[in-house]
Order: C-alpha cells, then sequence, then structure tokens
C-alpha cells in the first residue's frame, strides 16, 4: 500500500535512478533518495518558474520567455552556454525536419540532443551542414544588443568564453568517456539508454502536472520552455548527485578510519580480499548535499551587514 | 576668593584726580579709615597711617594703566618715597602686592559695586554734612521766588521760564564740565549693565503707560472727533471726520493719532484744549517733569510703575492710596489733573509712600525715595501754578474784567481764545462730560512685566548681607509711633544721597551718557541675544577714535617740537561735521571695534567686480582630482571600451540611415537625427579652500561624484541612457555597500592589537569576503566584463563598418554604369559633381553624416537622392543590375523619344494615340517613365522587409495622380518640370532635380523596362 502510494506520489523514481547512473552513482538508490531527489527537483522547477513569472511581470508580459528563464541561471556560465548549445541543436533538428518531412520519423529525439551537443563541441567539427544552419541564440543582456542594428555573424569567430564555459561539459564527457571504456557492450546499451533519461521529453503532460504549471504560471509555457526545463532538471539531480557522492565518499573515509583504528590488528589483507561492495548514495547523503548547496554564500547576505535581524534566504537554484 | 583675580583685572575706578575722588575707594577697609579720618581729625594714629596708605595705593593704581602717550600717561610714580614712607616691606607697593591686598575685601562688598550703594555703617554711625549742591540751592531759590501765588498766569509763567532756564544752564555747565572733564576721568563699565535694565525698565513702563491710555481711550469708543484734540478740530475737522470714517483701516492707536495731530498742528501742543483754560500749559509742564523723573533712572526706577500685591502683599494694607509715576502719567493722559496742586501732591506720594512703606532708615529705597524727592522740588518751580477752569467760567470772569486784564490775556493765547469763540457750544459741554467722566472709569490694567521694586542687578540675597542683618522686602510694617524718628531718619538719610552726587562732573556725564552707554551695554547681557546686530565699525566711532588719536598726537607734537603737520588721512574716513551725540562722550574702549586698526588682507577686492586677486601662496587649495576618477588601467580601458561603443553607434546610425534609403522613396537631409556623442570627461569640482590637510567631507559633491561614476558604469554595460530615480537608488545602494565594505574592515583593523591575528591584506581579504566579493571574482569582472568586453566591442565594430561599406557599395562606384553618362553629358558641374560646393555648404548633409571621411569621397557633392536611388535600385532589383553587368554584352540602345517623325514610322494603330499624347504634352518629345525624375514617376509597388503585403496598396495622392497624369504624357519641359516641383519638392533640392532631369532629357533615350510599363499602367 504504502508502495503504491509512493509511487503514486513519485513519479521519476526510474529518471532519477538513470540521471544519478549517468551522473556517476553505480549503486542501486533506493526509492527514498530518489524521492527526495525528486522533491527538491521539484521545489527548484516551482521556485524557477515563479521567479521567471514575476520577471515576466516586470517585462510588462504574462507569459514567461526562454529569457527569463536563462536569465535566472545567468551568472552560471557554463550552463548557459550548454544550454545555449542545446537550443541551437534544437533549433537545427527542428529546421531539419521540417524541411525533410521523409526524415521526420526517423530524426533524433530531441533528448539525444544533450549528448550531441556535447558530441558537436568535442568534435570540434560536426557535420558541416548542421554548422551552417545553426543559429546562435542571442540574449537581450549580451553585447550584441547594446547597438541598434543587428550585425551578420561572422562564422569564423569561436566566441572564446564559450570555450571556457565548455571546459566543464568536457570535463563531464571525459569523466563518462572513462566510464564507459570498461564496459560491455550490454553495459553500454544500458548506460546509452540511461543518457536519454529526460523529465519532460514525452512526458510533456506529466511534467506540467507534476511542476504545478497551471497554479504557478498563468500562461502556458510553450515546449521550448518545458525543454529547458528538462534541461535543467538534469542538471540539478547531476549536481545533487555528485555533491551527495561527495559527502558520501567523505563519510566513508571517516568510517574507514574509524574502523582502521578499531580493527587494526585483526585486518589483514591478503590476496583475495573482496572489497566491500559499493553502498548505494542514501536519504542523508542528498540531504546533505542539498544543505550544501544551500549554504548562503556571502554575497547574498552582504547588505545586511551591520543591519541585524533574521537573513530570510529564499531557496537558491542549485 | 576665587573669583578675586578676575575681579581685579576689571578696574573699577580710577580717578586721575585722585583727591577729588577720595570717596571712591577700592577697598572696604580704606574706605572706612579715610572716613573715620575725615570724621576724627585728630583720631589715633592707625587713622593716619590708613590713609597714607591710601594715598599711595591710590597712585600705585595709576601705574596700572600705562600708556604710552606722555599726555595721558599718569605722573611719575617715585616707589622709594612710598617705601620710605610706608613700613611694610617694598613688595607690597606693587599692583600685584595691592590685589593680594584687595583680597581682604569682604565678598560681599564685590557684588556691588554699584556707584549708589553706600556704606551702611558709614551711614548710621556718622552723619556728615556736606554742602548743598549748588544745583540744590539755586532751585531753592527760584523755588521759593515762583512759589509765591499769583494770579497772573503770564507772570508765574515767566519766572518759571526763567527758572527753567537757569536749570538748563546749569545743567548745561555740568554737561560742559563733564566733557571738559572727560579726557581726565577714566570710567568703568559696571554701571552699563544697570544703565541698561534701567533704560529697559523705563521703555516698559513707557509701553505700559502707553497701553493703559489706549484702554481707556478704548472704553470710550475711538471716534477721534470725540477726543480730546482741542482746537485742532476745526482746522482738521474734513480730515478727523474722514480718518472716524475709516478708524478700523488706520492701524494707529488713538493716542498716537493725537500725537500725530499735535504735531501737525506745531504752535498747539496736545494738551491743547479751548475749553479748558489753562490746561495747555499746566499739562506741558508737568508732562516734562514727569518725563525728567522718569529720565532718572537711577533712582526713579522703582517708582515706575504701581507696585505688585505680590511683590509686597501687604503693601496695600499699610498704603491706602498707592501711586507712581505711570499712573500720573496716565492721569495726565487723561487730564485728571485740574491744578498743579493736585499733581504735586501725587508726585510727593509716591515718595511719602516709599518712605512709610519701608520704614526701615536702612533700606536701600529710602535712597532712590530721597533723591526723587530732591529732584522733585527742584523741577516743581517750573511747573505754573494753574488751576484749570472751564473757558465758559472764565469767560464769564472776563466779561468782567475785559478791560483790566485784555492785554495779558491776548498776550498768552491769543489763538486759543479766538478759535475757543468759533467753536460750537455742544462741544463745550461734550468734553466737559468727558473730563468729569473718565476718573470713574476705571481702566484695564494691561499687565505687562512689571520690574520689582528691587534695583535691577542686586538679588535679595546680596542685599541682606550688604545690611549685615535681615530686612524683610518690603514688607516691615510701619509702627505708627516710628513715624516720626523716621522722619528725622529721612532727614538724616537725605544729606547723604549718594557718594556720587557730590561729584557733578560725573553725575552728568551719567545721566548724558545713559543712553548711550545703555544701547552699548545691550551687547554684554548675560546670555546672546539672537537678535544682536553685527557688531559694525561706525563712522562716528572710527572719527572719534582718529581724533583723539590726532588730539594724542598732537600733544606730542607740541611736546617734541617736532612740527611736521601730519597728512589727515583720517579727514577722507570720517565727516568731521558729525554732531556732538551722547556716544561722542563715551571712552574710546566702549567701542572696541572702532579702536582696532584694518586688519591686514590678503584678498584684494578690485573696483566693484567680484573679481578677487587670489594669490596662491596664502591660500590653500584643496588638492585636485578628488572628486574624479583616478588615472588607472582599469579607466583607462573603460574609457576606451566606451569610446568604442560610441563609435560603433555613429555606425549603427549610418546604416540605420541608409537602411532608410532603401526602402524610402524620397530622402531629406533633416530626416534623420544625427548621432553626435559627446566625450566622456569627468569635471572636477572647482577650486577650493580647506583649512588644513585631510579628507574633504563633503557628502553632496561625493554623492554626485559616485552617481557620476556610477552612470558611467551604467553606459559600459550598454545603457545609452536611463531614468534618475535607477540611478540614484544604484548610487544609494552602492555607497551603502562601500559603507558596509569600509566598516568590516573597520572591524578587523580596530581590533584590540592582542586579539589581532591578520596582516593588513588578510583583513582586505576577509573584508571582501564577508560582503561578498573576493579577489578571483572581481579579476573575472575585469578579465570578461572589461577586457573581453573591449575586444568584442572592437570585433563588433569591425563587423559593423564592413557591413556599412558592403551597404554602401552601389553609391561608391559609380563612376561607371549608367550613371557616369549621365554625368558626362550635362555640364561641367556634373562632371566634377561640385555644385553644392559652389554655394559652399553641405548641401545633403553628408559632412554631418561624416561619410566624407569614412570613405574618402574627394567631394561631398553626390547629392543624396541619386545615392538613395542607387542604393534603392541595387536593394530593389539586384538581380537585374546583377544580370545586366554580368554578361559583358553591351546595352542596348535607348529607345529614342517619341515625336511627330517618330510617330510617322510607327504601326497606324498607336498614332493616333501617340498623336494625342504629344498633344497633351505640348508637342514636345515624349520621355519613358523610366526616365522620369523623382516624384514624377509613378510610385512603384514594394514589399516590406517581412515580405508580406499587409495592406492594399495605397493609391497616389492628388498631386502624385496630377503628376502622373503627365507622365503619361512624357514630361521633357524644363519649365513645366520646374514648376511642378517648386510644388513638391523642398527647396534645396530643387535646382539639382530641375538640372538633373535636364541631363535626363538629353543623354537618355527611352529605355523600356517591364517595370515601367506596370508602373504606367497602374
Amino acid at each position: 500500500m504504502a508502495n503504491n502510494n509512493d509511487k503514486d506520489k513519485f513519479k521519476y523514481r526510474v529518471e532519477i535512478q538513470q540521471m544519478m547512473f549517468v551522473s556517476g552513482e553505480t549503486g542501486e538508490p533506493n526509492a527514498e533518495t530518489t524521492g527526495i531527489i525528486e522533491e527538491i527537483v521539484r521545489g527548484q522547477v516551482i521556485e524557477m518558474l515563479l521567479q521567471c513569472t514575476s520577471q515576466a511581470a516586470r517585462r510588462g508580459s504574462r507569459s514567461i520567455s526562454t529569457d527569463d528563464l536563462i536569465f535566472l541561471i545567468r551568472h552560471d556560465k557554463a550552463k548557459v552556454s550548454r544550454l545555449r548549445t542545446y537550443l541551437s541543436w534544437k533549433d537545427v533538428r527542428k529546421t531539419a525536419k521540417e524541411q525533410d518531412p521523409n526524415g521526420g520519423a526517423g530524426a533524433p529525439d530531441p533528448a539525444d540532443l544533450l549528448e550531441d551537443a556535447a558530441a558537436g563541441i568535442a568534435g570540434s567539427g560536426g557535420p558541416m551542414q548542421m554548422k551552417q544552419r545553426k543559429a546562435k541564440i542571442g540574449l537581450p543582456w549580451e553585447v550584441a544588443s547594446y547597438f541598434s542594428e543587428q550585425v551578420p555573424e561572422r562564422e569564423e569567430d569561436e566566441d572564446e568564453d564559450e570555450v571556457e564555459a565548455n571546459y566543464a561539459t568536457l570535463q563531464r564527457l571525459k569523466n563518462a568517456d572513462e566510464r564507459t571504456r570498461g564496459m560491455t557492450k550490454d553495459e553500454y546499451v544500458h548506460w546509452s539508454e540511461c543518457r536519454q533519461a529526460s523529465f519532460t521529453f514525452r512526458k510533456g503532460k506529466r511534467f506540467r502536472e507534476w511542476a504545478g504549471f497551471g497554479t504557478v504560471t498563468e500562461a502556458k509555457p510553450n515546449d521550448d520552455i518545458v525543454d529547458i526545463l528538462g534541461f535543467l532538471t538534469f542538471e540539478i539531480v547531476q549536481t545533487l548527485t555528485e555533491e551527495a557522492l561527495r559527502v558520501k565518499e567523505a563519510e566513508d573515509q571517516v568510517l574507514m578510519q574509524s574502523r582502521e583504528k578499531s580493527r587494526k590488528r585483526k585486518r589483514e589483507k591478503f590476496l583475495f580480499h573482496a572489497e566491500e561492495g559499493r553502498t548505494a548514495v542514501e536519504a542523508r547523503h542528498v540531504e546533505e548535499a542539498f544543505r550544501r548547496l544551500q549554504t548562503p554564500r556571502p554575497k547574498m547576505k552582504a547588505m545586511r551587514n551591520f543591519s541585524g535581524g533574521v537573513v530570510k534566504s529564499r531557496l537558491m537554484l542549485v | 576668593m576665587s573669583s578675586l583675580p578676575s575681579q581685579w583685572q576689571r578696574p573699577q575706578i580710577t580717578r586721575e584726580d585722585t583727591s577729588q575722588r577720595s570717596e571712591r575707594t577700592r577697598t572696604a577697609s580704606i574706605d572706612i579709615g579715610i572716613d573715620m579720618g575725615e570724621k576724627e581729625e585728630t583720631s589715633d594714629s592707625i587713622t593716619a597711617i590708613f590713609r597714607q596708605r591710601y594715598t599711595q595705593y591710590e597712585k600705585t593704581i595709576q601705574s596700572l594703566f600705562r600708556t604710552d602717550r606722555p599726555c595721558c600717561a599718569a605722573p611719575e610714580l617715585d616707589l622709594s618715597t612710598l617705601e620710605l614712607n610706608d613700613n611694610y616691606p617694598s613688595g607690597q607697593t606693587n599692583p600685584a602686592a595691592s590685589s593680594v591686598l584687595d583680597n581682604v575685601r569682604p565678598p560681599a562688598r564685590q557684588l556691588d559695586d554699584d556707584d549708589y550703594d553706600f556704606d551702611d555703617d558709614d551711614g548710621d554711625e556718622e552723619p556728615k554734612k556736606s554742602a548743598p549742591s549748588p544745583l540744590l540751592a539755586k532751585a531753592l531759590s527760584s523755588h521759593s521766588q515762583s512759589s509765591e501765588p499769583s494770579r497772573n498766569i503770564a507772570e508765574a509763567k515767566k519766572n518759571a521760564t526763567a527758572t527753567r532756564e537757569k536749570l538748563e544752564a546749569d545743567r548745561k555747565a555740568a554737561e560742559e564740565a563733564a566733557r571738559s572733564a572727560l579726557s581726565t576721568m577714566f570710567f568703568t563699565l559696571e554701571n552699563d549693565r544697570d544703565a541698561m535694565l534701567e533704560q529697559q525698565k523705563l521703555e516698559e513702563s513707557d509701553r505700559q503707560v502707553n497701553a493703559e491710555a489706549n484702554a481707556a481711550q478704548a472704553n470710550a469708543p475711538g471716534k477721534l472727533s470725540s477726543a480730546n484734540l482741542g482746537a485742532s478740530s476745526l482746522t482738521l475737522k474734513h480730515l478727523i471726520a474722514r480718518i472716524d470714517a475709516k478708524r478700523e483701516k488706520v492701524k494707529v492707536s488713538d493716542m498716537e493719532l493725537r500725537n500725530l495731530m499735535s504735531e501737525v498742528r506745531k504752535n498747539r501742543s496736545k494738551w491743547a484744549n479751548e475749553d479748558k483754560v489753562g490746561q495747555e500749559e499746566l499739562y506741558e509742564a508737568a508732562e516734562k517733569v514727569v518725563l525728567e523723573l522718569r529720565a532718572l533712572t537711577e533712582h526713579s526706577t522703582a517708582f515706575l510703575n504701581r507696585v505688585n500685591k505680590r511683590e509686597a502683599p501687604d503693601y496695600f494694607s499699610i498704603i491706602k492710596h498707592p501711586m507712581d509715576l505711570g499712573t500720573v502719567m496716565k492721569k495726565l493722559k487723561t487730564h485728571q489733573y485740574k491744578s498743579k496742586k493736585e499733581f504735586v501732591d501725587d508726585l510727593n506720594l509716591i515718595w511719602a509712600n516709599c518712605l512709610a512703606y519701608n520704614a526701615d532708615p536702612m533700606h536701600y529705597l529710602r535712597k532712590h525715595a530721597k533723591c526723587m524727592q530732591k529732584a522733585t522740588q527742584n523741577l516743581i518751580p517750573l511747573i505754573p501754578d494753574i488751576v484749570i477752569r472751564d473757558r465758559a467760567e472764565v469767560e464769564a470772569e472776563e466779561a468782567g474784567t475785559m478791560e483790566v486784564d485784555a492785554e495779558g490775556e491776548s498776550d498768552d493765547e491769543p489763538l486759543m481764545s479766538s478759535r475757543g469763540r468759533k467753536a460750537p457750544g455742544t462741544k463745550k459741554a461734550r468734553k466737559g462730560a468727558r473730563t468729569e467722566g473718565t476718573p470713574e472709569v476705571k481702566p484695564p490694567t494691561v499687565h505687562l512685566l512689571r520690574a520689582d521694586s528691587l534695583p535691577p542687578g542686586e538679588s535679595s540675597q546680596v542685599n541682606i548681607m550688604q545690611n549685615g542683618f535681615l530686612t524683610p522686602l518690603g514688607g516691615t510694617p510701619v509702627p505708627n509711633g516710628i513715624s516720626g524718628t523716621s522722619m528725622s531718619q529721612m532727614e538724616i538719610d537725605h544729606d547723604k544721597i549718594d557718594d556720587d552726587s557730590n561729584d557733578v562732573e560725573y553725575q552728568a556725564w551719567k545721566t548724558m551718557t545713559k543712553k548711550a552707554r545703555a544701547k552699548v551695554a545691550l551687547l554684554r547681557g548675560n546670555r546672546l541675544n539672537p537678535e544682536e546686530p553685527a557688531l559694525l565699525r561706525s563712522r562716528t566711532d572710527m572719527g572719534r577714535y582718529l581724533r583723539n588719536e590726532e588730539r594724542h598726537l598732537k600733544f606730542l607734537q607740541e611736546n617734541e617740537d617736532e612740527g611736521l603737520p601730519r597728512g589727515n588721512g583720517s579727514d577722507k574716513l570720517v565727516d568731521s561735521a558729525e554732531g556732538d551725540d551722547e556716544g561722542d562722550l563715551l571712552p574710546d574702549y566702549y567701542s572696541p571695534l572702532s579702536c582696532v586698526p584694518e586688519l591686514p588682507w590678503s584678498l584684494v577686492w578690485h573696483g566693484d567686480s567680484d573679481e578677487v586677486d587670489l594669490q596662491g601662496q596664502d591660500i590653500r587649495l584643496a588638492p585636485k582630482g578628488i572628486f574624479t576618477q583616478p588615472k588607472s588601467e582599469l579607466s583607462k580601458r573603460m574609457d576606451a571600451n566606451i569610446r568604442q561603443m560610441q563609435d560603433t553607434r555613429k555606425l549603427c546610425s549610418k546604416i540605420a540611415v541608409i537602411k532608410q534609403m532603401q526602402v524610402q522613396t524620397q530622402m531629406y537631409s533633416n530626416q534623420f537625427q544625427r548621432y553626435d556623442p559627446k566625450e566622456f570627461i569627468e569635471a572636477d569640482v572647482e577650486d577650493f579652500v580647506v583649512t588644513e590637510e585631510g579628507p574633504i567631507m563633503c557628502h553632496d559633491v561625493a554623492r554626485a561624484a559616485l552617481q557620476r561614476s556610477v552612470g558611467k558604469i551604467f553606459f559600459h554595460a550598454g545603457f545609452e541612457e536611463y531614468q534618475p530615480t535607477a540611478i540614484d537608488a544604484v548610487t544609494d545602494i552602492a555607497a551603502d555597500y562601500i559603507q558596509k565594505l569600509s566598516k568590516t574592515l573597520m572591524v578587523y583593523a580596530e581590533a584590540p592589537s592582542h586579539e589581532r591575528q591578520f596582516s593588513p591584506e588578510e583583513m582586505l581579504l576577509h573584508a571582501l569576503y564577508e560582503n561578498g566579493a573576493d579577489v578571483e571574482s572581481l579579476e573575472a569582472y575585469i578579465r570578461d566584463d572589461v577586457e573581453r568586453l573591449g575586444s568584442r566591442l572592437n570585433g563588433i565594430h569591425e563587423r559593423m563598418k564592413f557591413h556599412l561599406t558592403e551597404l554602401l557599395r552601389p553609391a561608391l562606384t559609380d563612376t561607371g554604369g549608367d550613371g557616369s553618362r549621365m554625368f558626362n553629358d550635362g555640364s561641367e558641374m556634373f562632371v566634377g559633381g561640385d555644385f553644392a560646393e559652389d554655394i559652399g555648404d553641405d548641401f545633403f548633409g553628408f559632412k554631418e553624416l561624416g561619410l566624407d571621411k569614412e570613405f574618402g569621397l574627394s567631394s561631398l557633392s553626390v547629392p543624396l537622392h541619386l545615392l538613395q536611388g542607387r542604393m534603392r535600385s541595387t536593394f530593389q532589383n539586384p538581380s537585374a543590375s546583377a544580370a545586366v553587368s554580368a554578361d559583358g554584352y553591351k546595352q542596348p540602345p535607348p529607345f529614342e523619344p517619341v515625336t511627330h517623325e517618330i510617330i510617322t514610322k510607327q504601326i497606324g494603330l498607336v498614332q493616333n494615340f501617340f498623336l494625342a499624347k504629344l498633344h497633351a504634352n505640348n508637342e514636345e518629345a515624349l520621355i519613358e517613365d523610366e526616365h522620369l525624375q523623382g516624384k514624377q514617376k509613378p510610385p512603384k509597388p514594394r514589399l516590406p522587409p517581412t515580405g508580406k503585403i499587409s495592406m492594399p496598396r495605397k493609391r497616389p495622392s492628388n498631386s502624385h495622380g496630377g503628376n502622373s497624369k503627365k507622365k503619361k504624357k512624357p514630361n521633357p519641359a524644363p519649365a513645366s518640370t520646374k514648376t511642378a516641383l517648386v510644388k513638391d519638392a523642398p527647396p534645396a533640392l530643387e535646382r539639382t532635380l530641375s538640372k538633373i532631369s535636364e541631363g535626363g532629357d538629353e543623354g537618355n533615350g527611352g529605355m523600356m523596362s517591364p517595370e515601367s510599363l506596370v508602373g504606367g499602367g497602374g
């Protein structure tokens, strides 16, 4: 019964498990862990939507735009860069699908874009015809918008800070590469399946209900926003998992040390000493990770210095 | 005791003439000694010693006030003789020693150094006779003269005037004496405060009397005509009636009005009343007496106003008929006195009351009362002994004795009597009723701040100490039996009124300068007076000072016989015609400002202009650049970025112009707003002077500077303009943040040294961290938002430039192609294209756009519309022109204009059509639509950049319609073109266009294009 309830309550158990697996968790996280993560993600999504709505209202618009959403994460340049790449590739695919109705069915799923975007950057070449049509997503706070006239893009200029921003992505890809290197074929299939896990892909309706779109925002967010949210939710799960793993690692280390202290004499290493199996990330690790991610930075409370009172911090976007 | 040194610093009483001023001693002990010595001639040796020592110290006092002026210097003291005569050690003879001696004085004595306080011991023990002052003697004699009752008013008046003259003469003499003695006297400031207070009290009393009188007047509703204006009511009847009618608009009291009236009628005093014989004379004299008495502020202060029940609760139980000078004045003003006797009785009642109430012979008020009594005695003879009578009565009397006394009366008041007879009889009755009625009416008392019966500056405590035993102030009941003795004591006291009374000169000086001193003393109130006028050097004071200086100088010259006449520079400054006012009698030190020479002033004012000659070395100017951005690498880069942005924006504006050209048919040079940004220059504050080193705290300026910096950062972040409220808010936040940052740093820096654990660098880092910043983020900002922004801006600028040249290409490559031919065939001007430069102005606004510099155009004469036309055609039809130029074939010959000759070669079907057209076109050649110029062309269908046809095509306007009609019939006539153009085109373009159309006519044959056909059809 309880299980049933959980199932009703948590709708993304499998997806989260897959995402965690992709993010480095090897073990099988239990339902409690995924439940907590799901709650966190949901809270984040709602917070994002709220902030976007107020932002749009400030602009004088009732419906939120992609710019509003990107504005929320503008300080995380790497993330913005990734998102832009994702969006531009999505655009490319969409136009390709339109132009080539025959291949519509065969067109890759948007979920693959994550991988492809990364591949496109990593591969530095990419399919030529794609690149030609790849439109850059301009953001209103960029230099180009300083001027009243739009300047035609030059093909050759590669944004240098994009390169820098991609560093983190490349690092992730490298990690993934390391992990997949030793995989068997079946394992890799599983891995690649897991990489496609998404909160939103072909689950648009479920996602809308889950995130409470109707109650949080008045206007109906369009597909672009849902896609961006799907992208961001994956990022959230990934960050959380990585942080939780780090927490667990630290905990393990402490445990190991204490255990070594107590059993120093008893334990001897012998040749085929079985490594203790890795345990999965538990709920407390996720909670700790979330706490760490939510620790208010000095920047947030600098203006409250010397003024006393309780600093009320709102939920920070991971 | 501790206050004694300061007491000493304020010189009390010193005179040059010591022997004369022997009473005015400095110490009580010596005082006693002298008095005793004077009294008992053959007393013991102690007295002699005291006296001797007194004279010695008197002399030493002079040595205290040293002066470099020989004329004013005190006679040299032979200190050695003093020493010889004295048994005391030599050290005591110097001023310091005498100050030590001075300490012996009882403290009470220090507090009341007033002139008119007297030594009680002396007064009681040894009543001494002093010669009656000559003034008194004279007054008495005159009094006896005039006191003899006389019916003859004229005679009495004569007597009175004689007495008055005598008195005046006496006073004049005293004043003269005071004046002459002025330079020989040393005056002190100690009485000035009293003088001031007395003066204040007097003024206050004046006010009160006035107010009460007004109130009394107010009882009888303020009809001026009903008021007692005497004879004036006749001559000024209409004026008075008028004033009465508008009484509420006149903002003066009745009293004032009446005074005004009497002033207007100079020959009549305000007391004049034709119904009352003798009133004028009596009241005038009486008023003078009262004023005189009141003016004796030294003594009269206590008698100015009614005794208040609060001050003396039992006063009214003892004194049945209270009286005071204010009441007397009031009674005078309400005409309550009928005769001299009534008036004099009232006056005497005042003094008698005082003496009766303050029965204690030592009471200080008694002395004042005595003084006043004496003064009254002196003044009473001035009043003519007149009993006021109603005119009717007098006239009835006169009727009997007309012959006898006619002369005397007419002599005295010819005007009054004559007027009185003309006066209507009704008035008489009314006046009479009024005068009788007033005494019953008790005027409402106006309570102003009433001065108490104590003399100013003395508290009751002091008084007690002075007397040595407790004297209930004003509260001693007078037992009836003792009244006789008190009277005798009064007599005794009478002679010893004041120490100073003997010194006529001093008294004269005191009364003469009272007002001036009071004025000066206002500055020495107990606390600062915020309404006090500024201390300024006045011309008169300066003049007096300079005159005094001159006098000293002259004396010096006479003494030294160096007869060089000094140049009188002072005459320029001072009008020597200055009258001898009261201030003149004041010693120099009363106006210290005028004694001080002009300060040397390093700033020189040139004439009337506001220019000041700044001599830099005298002024500490604040260093420059406090409120501007310091020169640093960062600021340099930011400035460069801002400049780059401005340049790029300029390019943008040009691109906008060209894009507009592509879509618009007609261009005007003033159509575009020119983007001409100004360079950012941080203005520094003007030079200002600082008093000392250190940071300059100026909130407003600092805020303005921060605001400017914020604005700069805004611009750097891409905002071209911003709302003032936004920049205000950001400035406030920035200021707040920086304050917090520095506060954090202070917390670290001000930690006690034993707790301090960070080096300064660490402190800075901590403070930064606490406030959400760190070195990395700052570096990242500079790297990303300044440096990288700069490179990006550069890139965008390059691309913009490229874009612009792309857009301008068709206009720049006009050396070949069909356009050149058009120019070649025209006049020379077209070849050079410099027809606009003949006029010398920027005909098409190219210079304004900056296109010449941008592309190195040799001349600016490419007409805007040509440029535009080319832009447009290339934009509209890029493929067609490309095709023409691409295949390399020669263009087909242009179609010839349709003329009569050509028509004949055409097929018959169209001949009639063309003929009709030609006829409509004044038989001139028809040209193609394509080659029509400007507005003559029918508008071509165009697509907006969106590619959608949103609206149905506009019908050509009326003028266009007219033109298009003509266009169908080709229009080669320059004249008609011109007129058409004058209608439509701006005058600037007119000339050019007409010329071009000429050129077009000659050079270009008709060239058909499908487009033109479409246009023509439409």
